[in-house]
């Protein structure tokens, strides 16, 4: 009964409290590696606390929007989105050799990282207004639109995120309901445009970072420097790990970017693979709680939304992990909600608000 | 719902259930890599890991100090800086595209510029020394550079502040701080330091994050203090550098033996070197030829002769021997005297150094006796205080002797022995027939030595040695006001090949005060090519100075005039 009546609490404010309870232990044991990873830099983990708050409230509000009124704005939503990758291109601020940021004056920010929300929002509310499941046609239609923003990201250029967008838009599809037909026949068509993407449009770097994978020793100084010295990292924290704060390589300064995309290793180094295995496991009740809310969403659209912001969830899980464990080519994406840095946190999190808003609006519905 | 959608649910739940199985399989295979990386094949990964981190340190130390007995320094270490370079990281960090700093190098440095990045050219190589020692001004001068890959590391220099004084005795190191000559050399394990090797884990800008382990500790530097006063020293080689100079002679050495206690006070050579400066460096200079050098004594092997006649009981003071006509003939060899001194006792023997008389006497003791004399005096043996060349000298063995050979043995010939033995040996005689270890270093507590002589004979030899430096004698340019002197002068033909030539060694050699003798002093001056050669004019007035300021320094009461003394004393009665 009492269960009952906190439940309500939770439903009146459209939280729903197993995923944020997941979101908040997630936050917790981030800000503690990233104090280590950072080393111990209290100004900076202050920063990144308020980003987390910051991101917390995003989500809050978000999950009190209906799916409906997400449904209805997430056309304006995209084509802002659009319109910002294009003044990216055009007169965007350039930072690490690439051309991410807009700057507005007040704030810098991606547009790319809008286009993590407005992509699948806008593939969703298109697909679901057609009968399910999608006509071709439809499915073209789709995958263009998941496709326009995905090349604008990829010639920033920002690899990871432009893969992650065009994920987001491709798991609409799928999960409306894609032909294994079709399936099949984009898996060979992705299969046979990689060699034409190697040849012209992927960037030197990004060939060697590929290259880099297969066989890190080729060049141990440079390109293959970082997955190195990741591997290291997590190796050398064995079973147990080093301890909290204790981690050589990490902390030795020997792995570059601990503190942002590779900060995995440094986790991986301090406590070891009891403690990876505890991360992980986090990471899919996360997603699985996520994968429950789509089952059990009772419109098309959210579920879609859900199932898609869910997905991208877990492949921005899998590309970080894998990367800095040496299975995928160094591409940037952050370890969710544990890497350093402002944008993604906030993006993920307005995820959740609307996979929480998908979940918690339901019952409204059926009273 | 309507029905229309009914289907579709399905079918998405069936989709649904593939995502849930591709994740949940992606997990685990994140899963098994991780364990791969952690688990199964960790070891190499730690240990690429240890390779990236861990590294052997070694700290900074210092040779040892030496310094004279009162604790002035001899050799010192000051600290410097060596400039080396990594060729590999000059090159990588562009290090020569800043070709005014290394313009600015080779200027402070006083080198040729293209000298300099000819070192630096193969950028294979990872250690060349650009240039050892520099000072800590221009090395702060060098630093300030700021050059890739030119880097300075603290080292020591050897300086020597009281230069060619007692270059011979204290000798010098390498530049890597390795003994070559002198106490640096024999007593470089005591003074050199051995770095202590830790290994410790170093952060990639190399700083220092932990101390693992230590694999080799440190051996700390020892001190030496010698035995050396170097007021003495200096004294000694002041006056000895005069004479060699004066009398245009090639060599000279000084060794004063302080007979309580058999340490060595001065041993000075000249010519000697600036060990500061390495540009002058020549071989011949580095000899410490007063225990380097063996050379035929001559005269002042005189009064042992007389000494081993006293101890076989042939002779007493009362003893008259004819040296008529001034010359005798043995085996068809003749021995001569500079005239004929008649019938003489025993101390004119020696002030007038008649070499028929000790002849003679050498005849009546047989040779075994004298063989026996020179053993106990020290001489065929390294006089022991552990320098490096030193020279036992020759005391010759066979089985048979002609009556010729044994009486040159008498006056000194057929005999080798180095300044620092007939030091050594004087002083045996000195300390009432006791020998006693001689010794470089400070000794703290005097040794007694062991009895060789008859303290009557040797106190009766040291009275007849006094007649030297007295009127008639010899070596009266050896005496030393206030003091009773006992010595010997000695001006020894060189042995050439074939025979003997035409240049001489002259010594004086002595102890005093008689009464109770203090100080055993060796002069010995190499080829004087002056009007006078005679070891009383050329030795002799460098034993007098030395001797002087040594009896001084020490605080001995002169004994020359006890007369005066009790006048003194009966003065004092008087008054009162």
């Amino acid at each position: 009964m009492n269960k009952q009546q906190q439940q309500s609490i939770w439903w009146r404010l459209h939280i729903d409290w197993p995923l944020l309870l997941g979101l908040v232990v997630l936050c917790g044991v981030g800000s503690f590696i990233l104090y280590s990873a950072s080393g111990e830099s209290m100004a900076m983990l202050n920063r990144q606390l308020v980003r987390v708050f910051f991101a917390f409230v995003v989500m809050f509000v978000m999950a009190q929007i209906s799916p409906d009124v997400y449904a209805r704005w997430a056309l304006p939503l995209f084509l802002v989105g659009l319109i910002m990758l294009v003044m990216v291109l055009v007169f965007g601020h350039v930072g690490k050799g690439a051309q991410r940021w807009l700057d507005l004056g007040v704030v810098r920010f991606q547009p790319s990282e809008i286009m993590k929300v407005a992509v699948p929002l806008m593939v969703a509310s298109y697909i679901s207004k057609h009968s399910l499941p999608p006509k071709f046609t439809v499915l073209l239609v789709g995958a263009a639109i998941a496709i326009a923003p995905t090349l604008l990201i990829a010639r920033q250029p920002d690899l990871g995120t432009s893969l992650l967008v065009a994920a987001s838009g491709i798991f609409v599809l799928f999960l409306a309901g894609m032909s294994w037909a079709l399936v099949a026949a984009a898996a060979a068509a992705i299969a046979a445009l990689l060699p034409v993407l190697w040849y012209f449009f992927m960037h030197d770097y990004q060939r060697q970072r590929v290259l880099t994978l297969l066989n890190p020793e080729r060049d141990p100084l440079n390109t293959g420097y970082h997955i190195i010295q990741s591997k290291i990292s997590i190796g050398s924290g064995g079973l147990s790990g080093k301890g909290w704060l204790q981690g050589t390589q990490s902390q030795l300064d020997f792995l570059p970017e601990r503190h942002t995309d590779f900060i995995f290793a440094v986790f991986a180094e301090e406590f070891g693979y009891i403690g990876v295995i505890l991360l992980l496991a986090l990471y899919l009740y996360i997603i699985a709680r996520g994968l429950l809310i789509a089952i059990q969403a009772q419109t098309a659209f959210g579920r879609l939304i859900a199932g898609s912001l869910t997905l991208t969830f877990f492949v921005y899980v899998f590309v970080n992990i894998g990367m800095v464990s040496g299975l995928l080519p160094v591409v940037g994406v952050p370890l969710p909600l544990i890497s350093y840095g402002g944008t993604s946190i906030v993006t993920l999190m307005a995820g959740f608000g609307v996979l929480m808003s998908v979940h918690t609006h339901k019952r409204l519905y059926a009273q | 719902m309507n029905k229309r959608s009914k289907k579709p649910q399905l079918l998405i739940s069936w989709r649904f259930t593939l995502v849930a199985v591709v994740v949940f399989s992606v997990f685990m295979a994140l899963v098994v890599r991780t364990a791969y990386i952690q688990v199964w094949a960790p070891e190499r990964l730690v240990h690429e890991g240890d390779l990236r981190s861990v590294r052997t340190m070694s700290n900074f130390v210092e040779r040892g100090v030496i310094t004279d007995r009162n604790g002035r320094e001899l050799a010192v270490s000051v600290p410097v800086r060596a400039i080396y370079a990594d060729p590999k990281r000059v090159h990588e960090q562009n290090g020569l595209d800043k070709l005014e700093a290394w313009h600015a190098l080779a200027d402070v440095l006083e080198t040729d510029s293209e000298k300099l990045l000819n070192k630096v050219k193969d950028p294979k190589r990872r250690f060349v020394y650009l240039k050892r020692q520099v000072s800590p001004a221009i090395a702060g001068y060098i630093e300030k550079l700021k050059i890739p890959g030119v880097y300075l590391k603290a080292e020591s220099r050897r300086f020597y502040p009281t230069g060619e004084v007692s270059a011979h005795l204290v000798g010098f190191t390498n530049i890597d701080g390795a003994g070559q000559e002198g106490v640096e050399q024999s007593y470089n394990h005591w003074l050199s330091a051995e770095a202590g090797k830790r290994q410790v884990r170093k952060d990639r800008a190399g700083r220092v994050i932990e101390d693992l382990d230590v694999l080799s500790k440190s051996k700390d530097s020892n001190d030496i203090v010698l035995s050396i006063d170097q007021r003495l020293q200096a004294i000694a080689y002041k006056e000895l550098k005069k004479a060699v100079a004066d009398n245009q002679a090639t060599a000279g050495s000084v060794v004063v033996i302080d007979i309580q206690t058999g340490e060595v006070l001065a041993m000075a050579n000249s010519p000697s070197f600036n060990p500061n400066d390495r540009k002058q460096f020549k071989g011949f200079l580095f000899r410490n030829r007063a225990i380097t050098d063996a050379f035929e004594p001559g005269s002042v092997f005189k009064p042992f002769t007389v000494l081993t006649a006293l101890e076989k009981g042939v002779v007493d003071d009362e003893t008259m021997l004819n040296t008529s006509p001034g010359y005798m003939n043995i085996g068809g060899r003749r021995v001569r005297d500079s005239r004929n001194y008649g019938t003489i006792d025993l101390t004119t023997v020696i002030q007038k150094s008649s070499n028929v008389a000790t002849s003679q006497l050498a005849l009546k003791v047989g040779v075994n006796s004298m063989i026996d004399t020179f053993y106990r005096l020290g001489f065929g043996n390294d006089a022991g205080l552990g320098l490096v060349g030193e020279s036992a000298g020759q005391v010759p063995q066979r089985s048979r002797w002609s009556d010729f050979e044994l009486a040159t043995l008498s006056f000194g010939y057929g005999v080798m022995a180095t300044p620092l033995q007939i030091a050594h040996a004087y002083a045996t005689v000195g300390s009432a027939g006791f020998a006693k270890p001689i010794s470089i270093l400070k000794v703290d507590k005097a040794e007694k030595g062991k009895q060789v002589f008859n303290s009557q004979n040797t106190k009766a030899l040291l009275e007849m040695m006094e007649s030297v430096t007295l009127e008639g004698g010899t070596g009266r340019k050896a005496a030393v006001e206030g003091y009773r002197i006992a010595g010997k002068t000695g001006t020894s033909r060189k042995a050439i090949r074939g025979g003997y030539g035409d240049d001489y060694v002259a010594i004086f050699a002595g102890v005093a005060p008689l009464t109770n003798p203090r100080l055993a002093i060796v002069v010995t001056v190499d080829e004087p090519q002056g009007d006078t050669y005679y070891g009383g004019s050329v030795s002799g007035p460098v034993f007098s100075k030395v001797m002087e300021a040594g009896l001084h320094f020490l605080n001995v009461a002169p004994d020359a005039d006890v007369k005066q003394w009790v006048q003194l004393e009966e003065l004092a009665d008087a008054r009162s």
